[in-house]
């Protein structure tokens, strides 16, 4: 292992810029970090280069702890974005800076640079000042000096993010030769999706200080886990769509999935990925080889060299609904992106208002429990203040969900059985609680009034621990909010020396669970006390905390569980909000 | 390779300007510089040039024209140094950390340039003088400071350093911390970062910011009287030199040493630009 980076977190203002990232590269590997703007990709990469401490965590190269390490001491090599070029030394003065301080004798170093220069393609321009070349030859200075230590990880901060379009391109290529050549370790920083996929073997994609997924480029881009990552990386349209025992339904289509995930089969709706370029698209009065799915009008043309963009509308009566809240209002047909190779542009001609039938070649469903937010409230009053609740605010911005109100009268007979129900926590709740059971919710967050947005969550290990279905449900939540997490065992005081191991097997356990299947982390904690103790000591607590419990399914099971074991959370002073995993009735 | 060769510092042509009146701005600009600045200065030439160039030397190799050139140049120099040092810390401190009361301290900086020298002249002396707070503490350390050379060094150093600080702080803001932290991670301590990277990168503003130091302590007169005491031989400046000869009516002489103290300034200048050009030459700041 070259790089490990275990739990690491960085706190800036009291918000996690970096939030338990955990990430282990492969010696010689190419890793890319992606993200907006503000996810912390920087962060992290200045924290591995020793320039940011970090809050928690630890980090190693090559088997060498270095989280305690100063910069200079850690061995890694460093390229900017503005190049960071010495501007009163010569190039051969900036290659040859690290030799120096390392005291290298000179004849050596000449040596060395001269290599390190044949390795950019810059022989000759020893001598030259950085404002006597262009942006991609500084850039390449830039690469070279880094390398001249023989650092243990070259670390590259959006290198070519000032370069023009041509240049970033030749240098991008530059870089992946010469990182191939020497087999270095190299983690690249970028919000460029195509500059990932041209240059890494695996890319990690963060979001609000989170690592959200890691894969191959493909992989990524195939099977996405969440909505952000399969529109981070390429346009997609995210449909809602049903599961069942013959495969996932997309209007008129049933498909099988690529990849089938425990969690998709054992729901109902699935949020599906479809890319623009597996829509095909053919006249209306004939059959799309592929998959029928849907008929719609042609609503905009746009020439992209060999490709092209269609806009379609789908007529309102194909029934097919989009997963995302945006730019969709109640009533009016939802909009479907394809995109034609010239093949297909030759064998059929389109122009803006034709009408077409609809196929599609592949689909993808992601595996997160949460499709869409049911607001179950009494009034519209109560509902307004559950969708502006900063939890919900904060979850559908960042998940693009749907958001259904249910009013009181509706409710009744409508199937829950889908995405999340969301309650107002109060003294009453248990009995609504039931009632969503009883109509087949099984997750079910309930907010208390004007709760601020939580800084933690903390899962029952106890619970976690049984279930692959609460896991995938905290891993959808993690990415979507920027808590820290924690799974928690409660025990007695008096708990015996086999409890507490067991205890701490199951914390363990729980973390390796989530590490495998989603890639994330999280911390452990042992709570000593009863249960209920634990749920009185967060309900009451100033700070603001998520706590995701799971719940029996039985009826009977549930009406006795409710009062005896979860009483303090919906006590008038409490605080926490809570999500409830359901387990299956049977 | 081949587009990514041609540096990005081609000639551009001079875009076009949008407000007009060249000819009556420059105008101005040249009848305003010619009252202002060149007048004067040649009328102190034509003044001086009254006397034959062979007297010229027996007014400035008088004893006491030569102390004072001396005194001048040696105190204004080491207070130039003196700033140079400190007036670099002090634009360090004010623009790397954040601290409360910054502003304030940032503009405390400016209150040598904005006090009244005389204001300042007397200020220093009443503190420095054998029974002043300083100067009853440092008197029986041996310490003189009011009314010898050392007064005048105090003076010139505490009008000087404006001067310094405020060329130094829009280059240090300026100052990419990234080039800090690429040379942190090529292993080099914070003292080798400083020397190798930090101070070179600073050098041409802390000359420029001195050359300013040492040119206005050099003309100063105000605040350097009252505490130097104008000992003929020990504590008398230039400036004041031209006083007393003018007190005296020699009014050529004050016109020759004022001519030679002109001089003296234009060289320094032309010396200083010359070697600031150079070395910005070198380390051209391009993006």
């Amino acid at each position: 292992m070259s790089i490990r980076i275990e739990q690491v977190t960085k706190f800036y203002q009291g918000v996690p810029v970096v939030n338990d990232v955990t990430i282990e590269i492969q010696s010689g590997e190419f890793f890319v970090l992606l993200g907006p703007s503000g996810s912390g990709k920087s962060t992290l990469l200045r924290a591995l280069a020793g320039l940011t401490n970090i809050d928690h965590g630890r980090l190693s190269l090559h088997g060498r702890d270095v989280t305690e390490l100063p910069a200079r001491e850690r061995g890694v090599g460093l390229v900017f974005q503005h190049y960071a070029l010495f501007r009163h030394m010569t190039v051969a003065d900036n290659i040859e800076f690290a030799l120096r301080v390392r005291r290298m004798r000179a004849a050596e170093r000449r040596k060395r640079r001269q290599e390190l220069l044949h390795l950019v393609a810059l022989e000759g321009y020893d001598e030259r000042y950085p404002s006597q070349l262009s942006g991609g030859q500084q850039q390449r200075v830039a690469v070279a000096r880094a390398l001249a230590h023989e650092p243990a990880v070259l670390l590259l901060d959006e290198p070519f993010g000032a370069l023009d379009a041509k240049i970033r391109v030749e240098l991008r290529e530059t870089v992946r030769a010469v990182q191939r050549r020497i087999g270095m370790t190299t983690i690249l920083v970028t919000h460029d999706q195509e500059e990932a996929f041209a240059l890494a073997d695996r890319i990690g994609v963060m979001q609000m200080g989170r690592l959200l997924e890691i894969g191959s480029p493909e992989d990524l881009y195939r099977h996405p886990a969440t909505r952000f990552v399969a529109r981070f990386l390429g346009a997609a349209n995210l449909f809602l769509g049903e599961v069942s025992q013959q495969g996932l339904h997309l209007g008129a289509a049933t498909l099988t999935p690529e990849r089938v995930t425990p969690l998709v089969s054992s729901g109902a709706e699935a949020v599906l990925v479809v890319r623009p370029e597996d829509i095909e698209i053919s006249a209306s009065d004939s059959t799309p080889a592929s998959r029928p799915f849907a008929s719609g009008v042609v609503r905009a043309l746009t020439f992209a060299g060999h490709q092209q963009h269609v806009s379609i509308q789908l007529a309102e009566q194909s029934g097919v609904q989009p997963a995302t809240s945006n730019g969709h209002e109640a009533g009016t047909a939802m909009t479907v992106d394809a995109l034609r190779s010239a093949a297909e542009q030759s064998a059929l001609p389109l122009a803006v208002g034709a009408g077409v039938s609809l196929g599609v070649r592949r689909i993808h469903a992601l595996p997160t429990p949460i499709s869409s937010f049911h607001i179950m409230a009494r009034d519209g009053a109560e509902g307004d203040a559950l969708a502006g609740s900063a939890v919900l605010t904060q979850l559908v911005h960042s998940m693009q969900a749907r958001v259904i109100r249910h009013g009181e009268q509706s409710s009744r007979g409508e199937r829950l059985d889908a995405g999340i129900c969301v309650l107002p926590l109060r003294a009453d709740t248990p009995s609504a609680l039931r009632a969503a059971v009883e109509q087949g919710a099984r997750r079910i967050l309930c907010i208390p009034a004007s709760a601020p947005l939580p800084l933690r969550m903390l899962i029952h290990a106890g619970d976690a621990a049984r279930r692959s279905d609460l896991l995938a449900l905290v891993s959808s939540v993690m990415r979507h909010l920027p808590v820290q997490t924690t799974a928690v065992t409660v025990q007695r005081a008096e708990a015996s020396r086999s409890e507490v191991l067991e205890a701490q097997r199951m914390l363990l356990d729980t973390r390796a669970d989530l590490r495998g299947a989603h890639g994330l982390d999280l911390r452990g904690e042992r709570f000593v006390g009863d249960r209920s103790a634990w749920l009185t000591h967060l309900a009451t607590q100033a700070e603001s905390v998520l706590v995701v419990m799971g719940l029996p399914g039985r009826m009977a099971e549930l009406s006795g569980s409710l009062p005896r074991d979860h009483a303090p959370l919906f006590g008038a002073t409490s605080r926490a909000t809570v999500l409830f995993a359901i387990d299956a009735a049977s | 390779m081949s587009f990514d060769s041609t540096p990005e510092a081609l000639a551009k042509p001079r875009p076009q300007q949008i407000l007009p009146g060249f000819g009556l701005t420059m105008g101005y600009t040249i009848t305003y510089l010619s009252l202002i600045v060149l007048i004067p200065l040649a009328a102190a030439f034509v003044s001086a040039g009254k006397l034959p160039l062979g007297q010229w030397l027996h007014v400035l190799l008088a004893p006491r024209v030569l102390a004072a050139f001396r005194l001048s140049i040696t105190a204004s120099f080491v207070a130039a140094l003196v700033n140079s040092v400190f007036g670099l810390l002090i634009a360090w401190v004010l623009t790397r950390y954040e601290f409360p009361g910054r502003r304030l301290l940032d503009a405390l900086v400016d209150l040598p340039f904005a006090l009244p020298t005389a204001v300042a002249g007397i200020a220093l002396t009443t503190l420095y003088a054998p029974n002043g707070w300083l100067g009853r503490l440092l008197e029986p350390l041996g310490i003189r400071v009011a009314f010898t050379p050392l007064g005048v060094i105090v003076a010139l150093t505490f009008i000087s350093l404006p001067f310094v600080v405020r060329t130094l702080q829009p280059v240090l803001a300026d100052l990419d911390e990234d080039l800090e932290r690429a040379a942190e991670t090529l292993g080099a301590r914070p003292i080798l970062v400083f020397r190798r990277i930090i101070f070179p990168a600073l050098l041409p503003a802390l000359i420029t910011g001195s050359a300013l130091a040492f040119s206005r302590a050099l003309g100063e007169y105000g605040s350097v009287i009252f505490i130097a005491g104008n000992i003929p031989l020990v504590s008398e400046i230039v400036p004041l030199v031209i006083m007393t000869k003018l007190e005296q009516f020699q009014y050529v002489e004050a016109a020759v040493v004022a001519v030679a103290m002109l001089l003296l300034s234009f060289t320094m200048m032309f010396v200083i630009n010359g070697a600031q050009l150079a070395l910005q030459r070198r380390h051209q700041a391009k993006r």
